[in-house]
């Protein structure tokens, strides 16, 4: 057999597979259960407008929060990190280990009702407040080893290039280091906020208010009392909703970033 | 879809290890899997399902496991979600053959699910610190009260409390009780039977207790659970007779 005509056949082959796949799928699939208990216009219906105007604004504003709060105590730690003092290393690195192997619904759970138990000190805005405080803490400590990785990218030349022009360190990490090294992560960063959107529905262990509710609580509720899943597909959607436009204006932002240089 | 191609190779062995060699209504009952009774419960919520010593125990899987030893079947359960479950989904699935997670039967669950018989008359109740002052549900105003989401409890509050009443909506039991130690919520308004077990420290008490009409039944899907349905009403049928379900009854619901 000439190494075309095997390439083709397995080509072929591979072709054949997803083929035989989807067939199967299709076949086997009770379309018409599937569309009572996950399709339910009369259903999909009773969803609206709440879950844009209270659930996918609260995913979104959670998201918001957490994220900025992350990016800023991820800062602070990644400088910590590369501290030429010692116990500001130590403290980040503990911290950093600490909280990257939580699972984050433990630490929410912590902030929610152990703190306040221990300390009889409460979380500002109710439990929705305790939840972002906790997401806020372990967002940083996923984001510090992404920006230290980042400052660690930056090639040396540019440090010492910046400082035998006579500027000081800590403009030097300002002006030349975290442009470039932020350029470097975009790709990871992005990655942290889409695992960050969909944290936020672990906010549910909180407790939540009526108003307060994001997508995956929204819908919860929703199947609960409509007896009927539903709004769970719907709530999946309105997720890829969320996220699909921010990973494609991502990734054009990257293709502009390598175009710049 | 590959529960199907599964289950249809697994029927073609014929090795059930039933009790003498025949497995008692195993084919007719329509079983997910032959010979055994397989139950969905969302656990834990004392002191209807919890677990004990590495085994499930509890009002609804001391009451099941008797209806499965009188069919003369084996028992096994799942922990599922609540949601799931009361929704149809989980048994829709084919996940299980049951749903015993103290299911209220409510008209909205009936339309994707098929009830037995009632088996336990339900009182909702409010559970408060034992300092407080708060006995009625007017007392709640302003403050807040947690219930358990998707729960018939969680509706019975959001339609009786005073406007400016906080209703907390929590995933679970555990939540609840930890929220009201924590003090983010003055009370918790969930089925008595579940508060009850949080006064035998002395800590909290009951504040109210509600009527409210509801009765539990164990769920099961829509389609083609017609013949266990019937069992399961037979042999709950002979369980009271017997006076077996009063004994498993003041095991859970002595006054203590």
């Amino acid at each position: 057999m000439k190494p075309t005509t095997r390439k083709r056949l397995f080509r072929g082959v591979l072709y054949a597979i997803f083929v035989i796949a989807v067939a199967v799928v299709v076949l086997l699939a009770d379309w018409e259960a599937i569309r009572t208990s996950f399709f339910d216009l009369e259903v999909a219906a009773e969803a609206f407008p709440e879950i844009i105007t209270i659930a996918a604004k609260n995913t979104i504003l959670y998201t918001a929060i957490a994220f900025v709060g992350g990016m800023i105590g991820g800062l602070i730690l990644a400088l910590m990190k590369l501290s030429p003092v010692g116990p500001y290393r130590w403290l980040a690195t503990a911290y950093i280990e600490l909280f990257r192997g939580l699972p984050a619904l433990l630490v929410i759970f912590g902030f929610a009702f152990a703190v306040p138990i221990a300390f009889q000190w409460r979380p500002p805005g109710g439990s929705a407040g305790a939840g972002l405080i906790a997401l806020i803490l372990v967002a940083s400590a996923y984001i510090a080893e992404t920006i230290r990785a980042g400052i660690e990218a930056v090639p040396k030349g540019q440090v010492e290039a910046a400082r035998s022009l006579g500027m000081r360190p800590s403009w030097t990490m300002v002006s030349v280091v975290l442009p470039q090294a932020f350029r470097i992560i975009t790709p990871p960063l992005t990655n942290e906020l889409v695992i960050l959107i969909k944290d936020t529905s672990l906010l549910f262990i909180a407790g939540m208010a009526l108003g307060d509710r994001e997508l995956t609580t929204f819908a919860r509720d929703l199947t609960s009392s409509q007896a009927n899943p539903t709004p769970l597909v719907l709530a999946a959607l309105m997720y890829l909703v969320i996220t699909l436009p921010l990973t494609q204006l991502v990734a054009k932002l990257e293709r502009h970033n390598k175009r710049g240089r | 879809m590959a529960v199907g191609t599964l289950a249809l190779t697994a029927c073609g062995g014929g090795t059930e290890s039933g009790e003498g060699g025949e497995a008692a209504g195993g084919s007719e009952l329509n079983l997910v899997s032959p010979g055994t009774l397989t139950v969905c419960s969302d656990i834990p919520y004392e002191p209807f399902e919890y677990e004990e010593n590495g085994e499930y125990v509890g009002f609804d899987m001391d009451l099941m496991r008797e209806i499965a030893t009188g069919l003369d079947l084996e028992f096994t359960v799942q922990d599922v979600g609540f949601d799931g479950l009361q929704s149809g989904a989980v048994l829709a699935a084919g996940q299980c053959d049951v749903g015993a997670s103290a299911v209220t039967i409510t008209p909205e669950r009936e339309e994707n699910l098929t009830f037995a018989d009632p088996y336990y008359d339900s009182l909702q109740s409010l559970l408060v610190p034992a300092d407080s002052d708060v006995a009625t549900l007017e007392d709640l105003a302003g403050e807040s009260v947690g219930v358990q989401q998707g729960t018939t409890g969680e509706q019975y509050a959001r339609d009786n409390v005073p406007a400016d009443t906080e209703v907390v909506a929590f995933p679970s039991d555990a939540e609840l009780y930890a929220a009201l130690q924590a003090g983010n919520v003055a009370a918790i308004l969930q089925d008595l039977p579940v508060n009850l077990n949080h006064t035998q420290e002395g800590e909290y008490t009951i504040a109210a207790e509600f009527e409210t009409d509801e009765q539990y039944g164990f769920a099961f899907p829509k389609e083609g659970s017609e013949a266990l349905v019937e069992a399961v009403n037979s042999q709950l049928g002979e369980l009271r007779d017997s006076g077996t379900y009063d004994e498993i009854y003041n095991t859970y619901f002595e006054e203590q």
